[in-house]
């Protein structure tokens, strides 16, 4: 009897909460056919000062100048996520199995050019599509088939390993305190330097994104602490 | 009113955390006084900031020197400068019984120093952010850094309770997100003033507002969409637990409040008789179920619910003067939880440490840790609105509110929630004197431990007599004032 009560209660429950699901769902198709076929936006005044952004490709303008502190946070963001991948677990022993011949060509091959191609990405970010997230991208892909090959990552002392995943994100801070410093408003990148400066921070931020990918595939931190925190 | 003293202060409370977490990263020998160092320079640059803000109003800066739409606008008025006050404040607490508690933690260089302090990053990011898009990338760091803390714990409930907290937090952020999309179609800026000032009415404009007050709703804990408060808040490690309850879940409050004051004017009637009914629920809810639990955390963090409840029933009033006092009441209300609730788990913690978290498992816990009974019923006396807390004062103005608009029901609903509190309180506080059914053998607790969370209790009861500057610092830059004003 009570069960035969709870079943129809959790029906209830359930179709309720599909009939709320479908007027939410009717509320918002409405609202978006009602949207006016051409939003507003803000390309006009982006291409307006791309003179001054130091860069010619509105989108890496937009991120690297206009709103060049929305992507201080997201380097905050990629940082943050290594930390909680490095607070849950130690890395996974690596599987010691040789791997196979077209694995180990294919690597051997692939890697060099890869890290060319993330240098390139880099570059070009300036004038056309590409930047530090892509080039990171791009040197983390290059990371992990190392891993997966079994082949061992050139080995760092681990203090160094740590400052090269913070430099993109400490030096993201340091130029836009710098231009700050320098009399401006915080992350004011001045027309003159802004090319060098965003060059600068994109080669930190391209190495410190591609290192933390691949620390974030590991699935964990390195093993064995180095010391107790005492 | 570009204040070009308070600009470095601005950048300085967004930056020191994040330097913080990074020196505890890069050097984990460090760690154990990184925390607190940080947290001491953060409270002295909030104070000065305050100062600022208190003397001269608003301070705003431009960001990259462009400035709304095309760049991003920081705004400080005198909400975000208490919500930076909180933040600072109870960062301190928690680093220093953080440093005590976690002293024996093996994570190296990811441990609860530098998660904690990019939580606070986040937080202190949000509090000063004018611009929509910028508040959703404030809410990633905030969502993250609170799941992988309360991860912390490593038991088999905190893992789901942080992978439940983390699903809930992603779609919520999602569902903001969404809204924002949509305003920034409608308007062609992201700046919140900018989108308020272009905005025009309309179903594009409504579910915008509908979509971004669920989903922070959710954020907060709102009574129906509490669900994963409780298994999060009290499976974390109690320093965690005193983060999420004080600070976190006030977060979504915020950005709902800048949204309802500056976004929509149209929609703030409507929106906010629903946003008020679901607070008075959830005060009435959130009480009844911390009166029938057993466990501890779960009663503080039922209270949690409840107290939350208390900040968005000022959604309800309609009438600029009532609006006003009850604002003030609830921001004021804000700073006061925070610190009652970081004491509050604090003591729960420094028991569990001693033995046994179940309210029948107590046993001559007030004889055996003094200082920590006291911090816990020192807080429960703000918790509940007793005088002459800093608790009192808030519900106070709240309740005068209601009664200035005669909503009786309301008034109600403020007085009823305080007698549960002292009742849930004080099922707590009984047991303690007395002998319990299985005498225990105590472990020992550090002294550090139970004197920040005697410290905590009694800067609440403080606050119940430095009520003056504190509302006169909230209004600053008249946060509600303005924007209440064309309702009339």
């Amino acid at each position: 009897m009570s069960d035969a009560h709870a079943a129809a209660g959790a029906l209830a429950a359930r179709a309720l909460l599909w009939i709320v699901l479908a007027g939410a769902g009717a509320m918002l198709a409405t609202a978006v056919l009602s949207l006016p076929e051409d939003g507003l936006g803000l390309a006009d005044e982006t291409l307006a000062d791309l003179g001054r952004t130091g860069v010619e490709h509105p989108v890496t303008a937009v991120l690297m100048n206009y709103r060049a502190y929305d992507t201080l946070l997201e380097m905050a963001v990629l940082f943050l996520a290594l930390v909680g991948v490095w607070s849950m677990a130690e890395a996974r022993p690596r599987p010691t199995a040789p791997p196979g011949l077209v694995l180990q060509f294919l690597t051997q091959l692939l890697v060099p050019f890869l890290i060319l191609f993330a240098g390139y990405l880099l570059w070009a970010g300036a004038h056309e599509p590409g930047g530090a997230f892509q080039a990171g991208a791009v040197l983390a892909a290059a990371g992990v088939l190392v891993t997966l090959s079994g082949a061992q990552l050139p080995s760092v002392p681990r203090a160094l390993h740590r400052s090269l995943l913070l430099l993109g994100l400490v030096t993201f801070a340091a130029a836009g305190v710098a231009v700050q410093l320098g009399g401006g408003a915080f992350l004011e990148f001045p027309p003159s330097a802004a090319k060098a400066l965003i060059l600068a921070i994109e080669a930190a931020a391209g190495i410190s994104i591609g290192l933390g990918l691949v620390a974030i595939f590991e699935g964990g931190r390195p093993s064995e602490p180095e010391s107790a925190p005492r | 009113m570009t204040g070009a003293d308070g600009t470095p202060l601005i950048v300085a409370a967004l930056l020191l955390p994040l330097a913080g977490a990074a020196i505890a990263f890069a050097m984990p020998r460090t760690t154990r006084w990184v925390g607190i160092a940080t947290a001491v320079v953060l409270l002295a640059v909030v104070v000065m900031l305050c100062g600022a803000v208190g003397a001269g109003g608003e301070l705003s800066h431009a960001v990259g020197g462009w400035g709304a739409p095309l760049g991003i606008a920081l705004r400080v008025d005198g909400l975000s400068a208490a919500m930076l006050l909180t933040t600072a404040a109870v960062s301190l607490a928690v680093a220093a019984y953080g440093r005590s508690y976690f002293r024996d933690e093996s994570a190296g260089p990811a441990g609860f120093t530098p998660l904690s302090m990019l939580l606070i990053a986040g937080l202190n990011a949000l509090f000063v952010s004018g611009d929509l898009f910028n508040v959703y990338v404030t809410l990633e760091v905030l969502g993250l850094s609170a799941a992988a803390l309360v991860a912390r714990a490593g038991t088999p409930e905190a893992l789901t309770g942080a992978m439940r907290y983390l699903l809930v937090t992603v779609a919520a952020s999602l569902v903001y997100l969404l809204g924002v999309a949509l305003l920034y179609h409608l308007t062609g800026t992201l700046d919140i003033r900018l989108v308020g000032a272009r905005l025009e009415s309309g179903a594009a404009a409504w579910s915008a507002v509908g979509l971004i007050g669920a989903a922070m709703l959710l954020k907060s804990a709102v009574f129906p969409l509490h669900f994963w408060l409780p298994p999060a808040h009290a499976n974390a490690p109690a320093p965690v637990s005193a983060l999420l309850s004080a600070l976190v879940v006030k977060a979504s409050l915020y950005v709902l409040l800048r949204v309802w004051l500056d976004v929509l004017p149209a929609a703030r009637a409507d929106f906010g008789a629903v946003v008020g009914a679901l607070g008075c629920a959830a005060v009435l809810w959130g009480s009844t179920q911390a009166l029938r639990q057993d466990q501890l955390k779960l009663l503080v963090a039922y209270s949690t619910v409840a107290q939350v409840g208390y900040l968005f029933i000022p959604f309800a009033f309609t009438s600029a003067a009532a609006a006003g006092t009850a604002w003030r009441g609830a921001v004021y209300l804000v700073l006061c939880h925070a610190l009652a609730k970081t004491a509050m788990f604090m003591s729960v913690g420094n028991i569990q440490l001693f033995g046994g978290d179940r309210i029948g498992e107590l046993d001559r816990v007030v004889q055996r840790l003094p200082l920590t009974m006291a911090a816990f019923a020192v807080a429960g006396i703000t918790v509940a609105g007793l005088p002459p807390s800093g608790g009192f004062v808030a519900k106070w103005l709240i309740l005068e509110a209601a009664v200035q608009e005669g909503r009786w029901f309301v008034s109600a609903v403020v007085l009823v929630g305080g007698l549960l509190a002292s009742i849930y309180v004080f099922r707590v506080i009984g047991p303690a004197f007395t002998k319990g059914a299985q005498p225990r053998q105590p472990r020992r607790v550090p002294n550090a431990m139970e004197w920040v969370a005697f410290a905590v209790a009694l800067a609440t009861v403080l606050l119940g007599f430095f009520g003056m500057p504190l509302l006169e610092l909230i209004d600053a830059g008249a946060p509600f004032g303005n924007a209440l004003e064309p309702e009339r």
